[in-house]
This record gives structure tokens, C-alpha cells and sequence, in this order.
């Protein structure tokens, strides 16, 4: 092979978007990224580290707020001439039959052309049979094959795939996954240069020659890993499972950092230059049945999060949240890559469903996000907080999150361990109080009347 | 957000049904009104429009009664006939194709014999006028609601259905807690639409007149019409800005906090879909009279829906023979009532044979002529709007943010009655040197192109993200993507909203092709034309076969063309599974 040239290349790319008003959620967080000729680059990473956006703004569906985006050396505006792109949900136009499906990208070229290369590419993801059919008769794995076909026919420079399998169920994906490695294994076809999003570390290892490790919130690059196994690759060789090994270890390492914090729920942050403070640390977007769950699984023994995972049936990113958060709460602790339960994490699991609560509770109102949150409602002049003012505080004080969600993770906690009781008619948040939800009646005459909103 | 009809491909066409409920309908109208009235009857106090701009707000109080009036009894009707037609297997066959046929005819034509039939039945007070005004708006609003909540009920999960047999609920509990809750969004969301389509109406049977007679009863509508009459231009302008109050108010301060709230039904709770709620309901939510009022309801409904015995008491405690009898005498009521009904349907039959027999050939001949002519007109009307509707509305539907921007507007200018300004759209076309035989064109576009328009926008809103980055990677533009990508996907709304809008234009002509504007009367070659000269000259057997042959060629083209059309575009163009 020659020197690679570089087809696609990425420089400082940042991605943010406008969700409500002035908030903005920042997807990518300064991106460098090159693709040259002949690589196969997985992006690798939990759900929500924007590889999807990525993989956008390397095609050129996106253009992304800042930074430069070029495709063989020229800067790209608009949509790059020589990518195609196979979608998760196969995109497929519901009005075309199959034959028209495929032929979309190449109907400017003459017809004996596209007919030969139709029939080519039928042949390739076998579909012969199906050429005359409407997209509604295929079944997920045919519906992907089409789509394959929809994209090699147009014989792309780089050929992008969206989590191209997670649609499928597992027999059919496996399958779709050995027919694109034979592919790119062969001498014949000239499917070369190839990047594609997944969340499943196997696939990365198995087709990529270049896996992109990304983390989340911000989206931003974590290690790329060179994969140089030679095709066709083996899943039971011991070389393939110990290059799934050391990503399981990287992956880990990224989304479970094994920081010491003496004071669990405070870090240190900088907000400015010249001024330091304590911020919150935000809670993982996770629910208390979630948690208790892990501890109920959990047993004894240490742990690895990627058995867990296996276990729980959850795609790792989710796991994750679910450790960090019983991390937080200091019901586990995480040496390397096993989760170890705690004393206390035994503790809450033996109790009764009033202690669990009362255990769960002393955790929260040690972190200082749960702290802010009972001041705030203190603070208001009947106990009662209003939905849109905490948001704002949260929005103020931990500017990177998403409030929506954080909103609704503390109500979840603060709701389970009766720390604070919510009114949904009203959007209003108050401490709980026992004596008052016993009677049922949410609208009582003891509290005096809200004044109206300035 | 689009004037969804409830989907068709669940019900079958059948011409049998068709020709029986139209046979039916024109009888117990025209057949009635001729048994009941002479033609011209002296009768009932004139009523004195004052165009006083202090007078408006009594006059918009007063539309605004009979819209709602008229909207009580759509609901109820809704409820008790969409019902009906779920758990009456037997029924449901006759019921459906019927309330399509009736969705789909001009009612407009049928305004005079409907008036007349009820000033006869009342003929010393305003009552019969009332009624007919009420009846009119009802025709207008009636048909979606049934059919939106037939479907909610038929999309009912039917675990709800075992749940509410297990617990023996009942009929009255079944309605409360099972019921209403399922078909409630659909059934707030098509009261709107149906709200917007009654001022149409009102605006038209308010300011009612037969030749010299006046029909007229107080309100916006009859103001409007006073007012063009004398050629007031700011009475004008107030009651268009009145009619704009109105409308505006009963959209902030009644469907939306309904809609607001029937979310809370929505059965698919996915969590992250949470509307933002609009500052007004949160403020009310939090104001203390209505907390005090949501208390006091809710003490009331839960006494309402409270029951008196404990679950399957009452079957335990029943003697077996207590429930034949009980069965017996309701299939002998069902079976007098329809046998009243199919009575006096033949009696109307009769006399509308009778009736028709009375039309001269020549007349046949002009009616023909002039329903090509309309339905050029028509043609013309959906094909102009959708001109610049189906663009506009792929716009606007591919734009979340200027869909969320434009959404009031449209649904304003949707909701405000055209009639009201059909004198100043006619007297700016008269400037411009044209007639009223094409300036009909736009007049009828002026209500009904906004169908098409939101029906294309939410059809385009709903292509999924998949198959728009895909289209962007294919670079598919000019006719390609217009052929390939964009028409395909948005055909099945853009059919609806013809159907929709189709309909609604041929109840236009009615209006729009012979317009009072000042003193003079403009009045141009067609079906509509014709219906609304025989009404003003009394020609009522002329007036009968016109509105027989308009029922027959919409309800004939509904069925030939747009049902395939839809079928077509629903089996071709829907996304998903």
C-alpha cells in the first residue's frame, strides 16, 4: 500500500445546540480527527458523547459551531462529495422499491451502468430476490442490507455508518457485521476507507483498524487506539481478546476516573480564572431503583463494570451512571475496573424499606447539591420552591449539566428517600412532611397563599 | 397540528349506505320543510342590527352562546354515537359510512330548508331561528369529534377494557375513568378545529336572508352583514376585530389550558417529552380560587363516579329473570324508534320525488352547466392553493422553530370566518378590473386553502431525521428531491388536506359565487350561485335538485377519487412499520 492520504480531517471542532432559550448543550468539545485512505475508524463511547454528531460533522450534515472541517485538503461546506452514509434506523424511502432505493445515488449515470452496477451490488449483500419489493415487506436485517447496498453502489470514498447494528437483533447483527469485515477483508472489493459509530466494544475490535475512545458531557476525545490485527479477524484469538481487554480498561479509566475525594459530592472547580469555589457535583442521571438494584446484584464478590454490564443487559454508558451515582452515595467503591460494595452499601441492602429510605437520605444530605437544593426551599417565604426557580439556581450553579434532567433526577431521590415531596399541578416543591401527605389532600388551608408571580 | 380526518382505511365505502343517508337526509329536510311551510310565511319580530361599536360586545356575547350551545350538543353527540358505534357491532356498520357521508356534503345547502322547517315549527317566536343557527354550527363542528373519539375508543388498550370488566365498573364509571381519559387529547384537540369550522357557520346563518324575508338574529355575523349593507367601513373593521377577539380568546383562555391538561392522559408516558406549559395555566394552577374550584369539582365528580355497591354485587344479587325482561323492552324501544324514524324518512321520500317532479328540464339543464362550471371553480381554488401551501407548508413543517413561530397566525387566519371579508378581498378584485366569475376563486381559496397547508406541515414535520440526513447525503435537489424525497412523504397529509379542503370549497360556492357587497348584489355563473338565487327567489324544487346533485358530486367524488387517492398514499407513503 501507498502513504495514506488524508481524506477527511477535523480540526478543533466544537458542536453545541441551542436547546431552550440561552442554554446551550455542548455535544463536541474540541475535536481533532483524521481519516485517510484505507483506515476503518470506530468512535467509540457511551450513549451521549455525541459520536453520532461526530460522525455528522465528518460527513458534512452538521457544520459544526466552531472549527474547521476539511475533506482532501480543501475546507467543506455542505455535504462531502465522496462519503455515503448507512443510518440506524436504514432511512430507507418507504415510496421505492428496493431496486429504486438503491439506484437513488446513481441516477444521473446511464442506465445499462446502473443496471450493472445494481446487479453487482445485489449480489454483494444479497438481495436478488427482493429487488421489486417495498422496504414495508423486509424484514430490520434486509431493510440494513438495502441500505448497505444504497451506499456501496454509489462507490464512496468513505462509506459512514451510524451504529449501523443496534436496530438489528443479535444473530442478525452479527451477521451484517461479518459480511461488512469479508469486505473489507477482501482484495476484490473496494470498500477501503470506512468510519462508523457503535457503543459495542467487539464491533470496534473486530472491523476497525482505529478505535476512537470518546467520553461524555462534554463529547471530547479520550485515546484513539491503533488496532493492527490482520483481517479476518477472530473473536476467540487471544490477541482479539486482549485488544477488547485494554479497551474494556480504557473505557473504564474514562468514565470512572479513580479519583481519591476526601470530601465525597465537592470538587474542586475553576470558574474564572482569578476566583475559586466549590461547586456541586452534579447526580448521574439515574433513579434510587436503579442504584438499590446494583447493590442487590452485587454480592460479595468484587466486580468487573464490564460483567456487570453483561449482566444487567445494559449498554455500558448506563451502567456506568448507575456506579458513579452509588460511588457518590458511598455504597461502592471502584478500585481499577471492579465495584466493590462498601459497609454501608451492605448495610442499605439488609435494611427495611424505612431504613433503606433513612440510610439513603443521610447519603444525599451530605452531598452539596441536595444541600443547595433543602436551603433553597427554606429560603422561600412559605417553603415552597417553584419549579422554575430551581432550575434557574441549577442552571447558575452547575452550568455544564442539562437542568431538565438533573431537575428530574433530584426529584426522583428527594421524592424516594422523603426529603422533599413535589406537586405536579402546580410545579411547586416543598419539604416533606409526613403529617401533612398521610391526609392525602395535597391543597391544604394551613400554608397561606402564593403570591402572584411578579 | 394538522386537521387530521380520522384515518379512512378502517372504514369501507359502500354506495348502498351512500345513497340511503343522502336519499334520507335531503328528504327529512327539504321533504319536511315543504309538509310544514309555505314557501313565504309571514312570521316573527325583525330584528334592528345597531352598528354602534358599543353594541359589539353584546352581539359577540351572543355568537359566542351559540357557538358553544351548538358545541354542547356536538359533544354530546360525539359521546353518545361514537359509543354506539363501538359497542354496537350491528350498528357501527350503518353509523360510520353515514357520518361520512354527512362529514363530507355541502351543508350549507341545506340552510334554507333547514330555517324554514324550523321557523314553520315555531312560527311565533325566534326560537325556530335559534335552532336552526345552533343546528347549522353543530353540522360544522360535529363530524371530526365523532370520528377522532371512535378512534380513541378503538385505540383504547384492551387491558383497560378487561380492567373495567374485572372491576365491574359499569357504564357511567366506565365513561369517567376509562373512557373519556383515553379519547380526551383527541377529543379537545378536534374541538378546536371543530370550534374554528362552526364560526363559519355562524358567520353565515347569523346574517341569513331569503329574498325580501330576514332571517337574521343578533350577533357578530349579522352585524358584519349590516354593516356591509350600509357600506359602514368601521363597523366593519370592528367586527372583523371583534370576531378576531373572540376567536383569540376562546383559544388562550379555554383550548389551551384544556390541552395543557389532557396531557396529563397521554397513555404512552415517555418522560422526556414534557411540553412547556404555558404561563397562564401555571398561574392558575396556583391562583387560590381555582385551586378552591379544582377542590370543589373534584368533590363533586368523585361523589358523581362514586359506586354504590361493592364490585359484582349487583350481578350476584340479580334474579336471572330480571335481566331478559329488562333486555326485551329496550330492543322494543330501539325497534319503535327506528321504525319512527324510517317513517317519517318515507314520508319525506315522497314528498321530495313529488318536489322534484316539479323541476323543468330546462332547469336540469342550467344546474348541469353550472356545476362543470363550480367544479372548475373548485378545481381551481385547491390547485391555486395548493400552489403556494404545499412549499409553505414543507417549510414550515421542516423548520420546527418557524412552525412554532407561524403556528397562531395560521391557526387564526384558519379560525376566522371568510365570509366576513368576502366584500373587501371582492371589491379589491372589482379594482383590479376582474369579475366576480373568477374573483370567486379567491374567495373560496380565502377558507379553505389553510387545510392543505396545515396538513402538508405536519405531514413534512413528521419525516423522520434518518431520511432527511439521508436525502442531504444523496443530494437529492431540484425535481428529485420535490419527485424522489419530499412529495412522496408528504402525500398522505397533502391528500387529507385536499379532501378537506375540497369540501370545504364546495360549501364556499354557496356563498362565494353570489355576494352581497354594499347595495349591490355580484353574483356569478355556477352551483353555488344558483342555490343561493333559487333560495332568494323561492324557487323551492330548483333549490332541492341543485343541492341534490352538489350532495351527490361530492359525496361521488369522494368516494371515486380522494378515498383511492388516500388509500393510495397511506399504503405507499406512510413511515414506520
Amino acid at each position: 500500500m501507498n502513504a495514506p492520504s488524508p481524506l477527511i480531517d477535523i480540526k478543533h471542532v466544537c458542536h453545541e445546540y441551542a436547546s431552550h432559550g440561552h442554554e446551550h448543550d455542548l455535544v463536541l468539545s474540541d475535536i481533532s480527527l483524521t481519516v485517510s485512505e484505507n483506515d476503518v475508524v470506530a468512535l467509540l463511547g457511551p450513549s451521549g458523547c455525541g459520536k453520532s454528531t461526530l460522525i455528522r460533522v465528518l460527513s458534512g450534515l452538521v457544520q459544526p459551531t466552531r472549527g474547521e472541517v476539511g475533506y482532501r485538503g480543501q475546507p467543506l461546506h455542505g455535504v462531502s462529495p465522496g462519503v455515503a452514509m448507512v443510518f440506524q434506523n436504514f432511512a430507507l424511502f418507504p415510496w421505492l422499491t428496493v431496486r429504486g432505493n438503491i439506484l437513488l445515488p446513481i441516477e444521473h449515470l446511464p442506465p445499462a451502468e446502473q443496471q450493472a452496477r445494481l446487479e453487482t451490488v445485489l449480489s454483494t449483500v444479497g438481495l436478488g430476490a427482493y429487488e421489486y419489493s417495498y422496504p414495508r415487506e423486509l424484514s430490520g436485517g434486509m431493510k440494513q442490507r438495502v441500505g448497505i447496498a444504497r451506499a456501496l453502489i454509489a462507490q464512496p470514498e468513505v462509506l459512514c455508518m451510524d451504529e449501523p447494528f443496534s436496530a438489528l437483533d443479535v444473530l442478525t447483527a452479527e451477521t451484517l457485521r461479518n459480511e461488512i469485515g469479508r469486505l473489507l477483508a477482501s482484495p476484490d472489493h473496494p470498500l477501503r476507507t470506512m468510519v462508523f459509530v457503535t457503543h459495542n466494544i467487539s464491533e470496534a475490535v473486530f472491523l476497525a483498524t482505529r478505535i476512537v475512545v470518546l467520553a461524555a458531557q462534554p463529547g471530547r476525545i479520550a485515546q484513539i487506539v491503533p488496532n493492527t490485527l490482520p483481517y479476518p479477524r477472530d473473536p476467540d484469538a487471544p490477541a482479539f481478546r486482549a485488544a477488547v481487554e485494554t479497551l474494556h480498561g480504557i473505557l473504564t479509566h474514562t468514565n470512572l476516573p479513580d479519583t481519591v475525594c476526601a470530601d465525597p459530592g465537592k470538587v474542586v472547580t475553576k470558574v474564572d480564572a482569578s476566583r475559586r469555589r466549590i461547586a456541586p457535583v452534579s447526580l448521574p442521571y439515574v433513579t434510587p431503583g436503579e442504584v438499590l438494584g446494583l447493590l442487590t446484584l452485587l454480592g460479595d464478590e468484587p466486580c468487573d463494570v464490564f460483567d456487570l454490564a453483561e449482566r444487567f443487559g445494559r449498554e455500558f454508558g448506563a451502567v456506568v451512571r448507575v456506579i458513579k451515582a452509588a460511588e457518590l452515595l458511598g455504597f461502592v467503591a471502584t478500585p481499577g475496573q471492579d465495584v466493590v460494595m462498601t459497609d454501608l452499601g451492605r448495610q442499605t441492602v439488609g435494611a427495611s424499606t424505612t431504613e433503606q429510605k433513612k440510610l439513603v437520605r443521610e447519603q444525599l444530605l451530605k452531598l452539596k447539591i441536595f444541600d443547595l437544593l433543602v436551603r433553597l426551599i427554606r429560603v422561600q417565604e412559605n417553603q415552597t420552591l417553584a419549579e422554575e426557580e430551581l432550575l434557574r439556581e441549577l442552571q447558575a450553579a452547575l452550568p455544564h449539566e442539562k437542568p431538565k434532567q438533573l431537575f428530574r433526577t433530584l426529584l426522583a431521590w428527594g421524592r424516594h428517600s422523603e426529603i422533599i415531596s413535589y406537586d405536579q399541578r402546580q410545579h411547586q416543591l416543598r419539604l416533606y412532611d409526613p403529617k401533612r401527605s398521610s391526609r392525602g389532600a395535597a391543597h391544604t388551608a394551613a400554608v397561606p397563599p402564593t403570591p402572584p408571580a411578579a | 397540528m394538522s386537521i387530521t380526518q380520522a384515518n379512512p382505511t378502517s372504514r369501507r365505502a359502500n354506495p348502498l349506505v351512500d345513497a340511503v343517508v343522502l336519499a334520507g337526509l335531503i328528504s327529512l329536510v327539504f321533504g319536511t320543510a315543504h309538509v310544514i311551510g309555505e314557501w313565504r310565511q309571514p312570521l316573527h319580530t325583525k330584528v334592528e342590527i345597531d352598528l354602534s361599536p358599543s353594541s359589539l360586545p353584546a352581539y359577540a356575547l351572543f355568537s359566542f352562546a351559540r357557538g358553544w350551545i351548538a358545541y354542547f350538543f356536538s359533544l354530546l353527540f360525539t359521546l353518545l354515537v361514537a359509543s354506539w358505534a363501538f359497542y354496537d357491532t350491528r350498528a357501527r356498520r350503518f353509523i360510520l359510512p353515514a357520518l361520512d357521508v354527512l362529514q363530507s356534503i355541502p351543508v350549507l345547502g341545506f340552510l334554507p330548508g333547514l330555517v324554514l322547517a324550523l321557523v314553520g315549527l315555531f312560527p311565533n317566536s325566534n326560537v325556530g331561528l335559534e335552532l336552526a343557527c345552533v343546528l347549522m354550527i353543530f353540522t360544522g363542528q360535529v363530524w371530526n369529534m365523532t370520528f377522532s373519539y371512535y378512534d380513541s375508543l378503538r385505540g383504547m388498550p384492551p387491558d383497560f377494557r378487561s380492567l373495567s370488566r374485572l372491576y365491574d365498573l359499569g357504564w357511567w364509571r366506565r365513561f369517567w375513568k376509562v373512557e373519556l381519559p383515553v379519547g380526551v387529547q383527541g377529543l379537545i384537540y378536534n374541538s378546536m378545529v371543530s370550534m374554528a369550522g362552526g364560526w363559519f357557520f355562524l358567520s353565515i346563518t347569523e346574517s341569513f336572508q331569503l329574498g325580501t324575508q330576514d332571517f337574521r338574529v343578533p350577533g357578530i355575523g349579522s352585524y358584519m352583514s349590516a354593516a356591509i349593507a350600509a357600506g359602514d367601513v368601521r363597523a366593519q373593521i370592528c367586527g372583523v376585530i371583534a370576531m378576531g377577539c373572540v376567536i383569540v380568546a376562546v383559544d388562550r383562555l379555554v383550548w389551551w389550558p384544556l390541552l395543557q391538561w389532557s396531557r396529563k392522559f397521554n397513555l404512552d408516558d415517555f418522560a422526556g417529552a414534557q411540553p412547556p406549559q404555558s404561563r397562564l395555566s401555571l398561574w392558575l394552577a396556583r391562583s387560590r380560587a381555582m385551586q378552591r374550584l379544582a377542590q370543589f369539582l373534584g368533590r363533586i365528580s368523585a361523589r358523581l363516579v362514586q359506586p354504590k355497591n361493592a364490585p359484582h354485587a349487583e350481578a350476584a344479587a340479580l334474579t336471572s329473570s330480571a335481566k331478559p325482561t329488562r333486555a326485551g323492552f329496550g330492543r322494543w324501544v330501539y325497534r319503535c324508534f327506528l321504525g319512527i324514524v324510517l317513517m317519517v324518512l318515507a314520508v319525506g321520500f315522497v314528498r321530495l320525488v313529488m318536489l322534484l317532479t316539479h323541476v323543468r328540464a330546462s332547469d336540469w339543464r342550467e344546474i348541469g352547466v353550472d356545476s362543470a362550471i363550480s367544479f372548475g371553480r373548485v378545481f381551481a381554488a385547491v390547485a391555486l392553493g395548493t400552489l403556494w401551501t404545499l412549499p409553505a407548508g414543507i417549510g414550515i413543517g421542516l423548520n420546527p422553530k418557524l412552525s412554532s413561530r407561524l403556528q397562531p397566525f395560521i391557526q387564526f387566519a384558519a379560525s376566522f370566518p371568510a365570509p366576513m371579508i368576502y366584500p373587501w378581498i371582492l371589491a379589491l378584485v372589482i379594482a383590479m378590473g376582474g369579475s366576480l366569475e373568477w374573483g370567486s376563486i379567491p374567495l373560496i381559496m380565502l377558507g379553505t386553502q389553510w387545510y392543505i397547508l396545515f396538513n402538508v406541515a405536519a405531514a413534512a414535520s413528521a419525516i423522520p431525521n434518518d431520511l432527511r440526513s439521508c436525502a442531504a447525503i444523496l443530494r437529492l435537489d431540484g425535481w428529485r428531491r420535490w419527485w424522489r424525497y419530499l412529495l412522496p412523504a408528504v402525500a398522505p397529509g397533502l391528500v387529507t388536506g385536499w379532501i378537506t379542503a375540497a369540501g370545504g370549497a364546495w360549501n364556499a360556492t354557496i356563498v362565494s359565487e353570489y355576494v352581497h357587497a354594499g347595495n349591490k348584489l355580484y353574483q356569478a355563473t355556477g352551483l353555488g350561485a344558483l342555490i343561493s338565487q333559487a333560495t332568494d327567489s323561492g324557487n323551492f324544487p330548483k333549490l332541492t335538485a341543485a343541492v341534490l346533485i352538489m350532495a351527490v358530486i361530492v359525496v361521488g367524488i369522494n368516494r371515486t377519487v380522494w378515498k383511492k387517492l388516500q388509500a393510495l398514499a397511506n399504503e405507499r407513503c406512510r413511515f414506520g412499520t
